[in-house]
This record gives structure tokens, sequence and C-alpha cells, in this order.
């Protein structure tokens, strides 16, 4: 079988559902590096500054909103009536491992939260360490953004081998 | 513990049903292509009605379509 083949082939057997899981995914790791960075590159006054904080979490928001839309959008330009198909159950099967994953890092996240604001009221911990306040909102958007890009890199994994049993 | 296999025939009868793509198969049987490839490549094992209906579509019995192997 020829490279042009074998191409050709795996651009056949991508189903539109995974074509939207890609996308989802693509969105949601620009969404992670926006946010990321722009903690990285913001000065000790920005971060101590709620109003700043507010305006980067509206921007996140805004920017899911607006790329979801215009994706989905185009999704449903080039969509083979696939959008109006219901699951069947082995996708069902499939989201329901990608919630499982992404439950877990939720949990994670809002455990390393708690306890890392527990940390910052008894004046110790990384928060105190590195002067970073509102370490424990950051450390739930990080894993709430975490979650999503894993429950969409386990579905599509999942999807692509064909092993869902777990 | 034992490990349960299930293989099938789905790729042979597709051939000898007029060529029948697994698209029109998917499309029978009420699930995606991408469905019906996992299940001929043996990687998931369809539902009870998912079989009997891959089985009314090629009107055979379902043991026809299906075949069980229990192996060690």
């Amino acid at each position: 079988m020829t490279r042009q083949t074998q191409i050709k082939d795996f651009l056949q057997s991508i189903s539109f559902r995974e074509l939207t899981l890609t996308i989802d995914l693509l969105v949601s790791t620009y969404i992670g590096y926006f946010y990321l960075s722009s903690l990285y590159n913001a000065t000790q006054e920005q971060l101590a500054s709620a109003s700043w904080l507010s305006s980067l979490l509206l921007q996140v928001v805004t920017y899911s909103v607006v790329l979801m839309v215009l994706s989905y959008l185009l999704l449903t330009f080039i969509s083979d009536n696939e959008l109006n198909q219901p699951l069947d159950v082995r996708e069902k099967q499939i989201d329901l491992v990608g919630y499982k994953y992404k439950a877990h890092i939720l949990q994670a996240g809002i455990c390393i939260a708690i306890f890392q604001y527990q940390a910052q009221v008894n004046d110790w911990g990384p928060a105190i360490e590195y002067s970073v306040p509102y370490l424990p909102l950051h450390v739930m958007v990080a894993a709430f953004l975490l979650a999503e890009i894993c429950s969409y890199v386990m579905q599509l994994f999942k999807g692509r081998t064909g092993d869902i049993y777990e | 513990m034992s490990k349960c296999a299930i293989t099938n025939s789905i790729r042979t009868l597709r051939f000898l049903n007029n060529e029948m793509t697994q698209k029109q198969l998917a499309e029978a049987i009420g699930v995606t292509r991408q469905t019906v490839m996992a299940i001929e490549a043996n990687k998931y094992s369809p539902t009870l009605e998912v079989a009997f209906k891959i089985a009314a579509v090629f009107n055979l019995p379902l043991e026809d379509v299906f075949q069980y192997h229990k192996t060690e």
C-alpha cells in the first residue's frame, strides 16, 4: 500500500464526529495556551488585580464561544447530514469514557484548589512562596481546561483504536 | 480469568451481498460507519440488538455472522 493510498484511507476513515472532536480539541488547546501564556506574561500588579483577572476570564469565555460558534458553522457546511444523526451505543460508551477522565481531573482540580486555599489562609504554600494571588481560582480554571482537553483526546484515542473497554 | 472473543464474517458477507459498502450497512442498522469498521476489525462487540440487525440485513442466523470463541 502506497503512502498516498494510506493517507486517502485515513482521510476516508475520519468521521464527522472525529472532525468535531478535533476542532473542539484545537479550540480548547488554544484557549488553554492563551490563558496560561497570559498568566505567565502578567506582571505582579496584574496578577494581584481583580479587574485584570476578571477581564482575562471574560476574554477566555468570549474566545471560547466565538471559536466554537465559528468552527461549528464551518462544520455545518461540510457535514454529510451526520449532525442530525443520534449517537450509537459505541459512541455513547466512548463519550462516557471521556467524561470519566474529565470528572477525575475536575475532582483533582477542586481538591487541589481547596487545599491551596487552606494553605494560603495559613500563610504557606506556593501562593505565598511565589506570591501568586488567586491561585485556587487559577488551579480550578486550569483543571477545567485540562479536563476538556483530556476528554477530547481520550474520545479521539478510544474512537480510533476501538479499545473502549476499561 | 478466561478471555472472551467474538469474531465475525461481516466483511465476507458484505462482499457476497453485491459488495455492500460499510456506509450502506451502517445506514441499514442505524449506526455510524466507524462502528461498522470497529465491529469488522473485532475491536468492538456490538450490542445484541445491532448483532441481530446485522444478521437480518444478510438474512442469516446470528451464529453464521458472529462466532464466539472462549480462550484461556
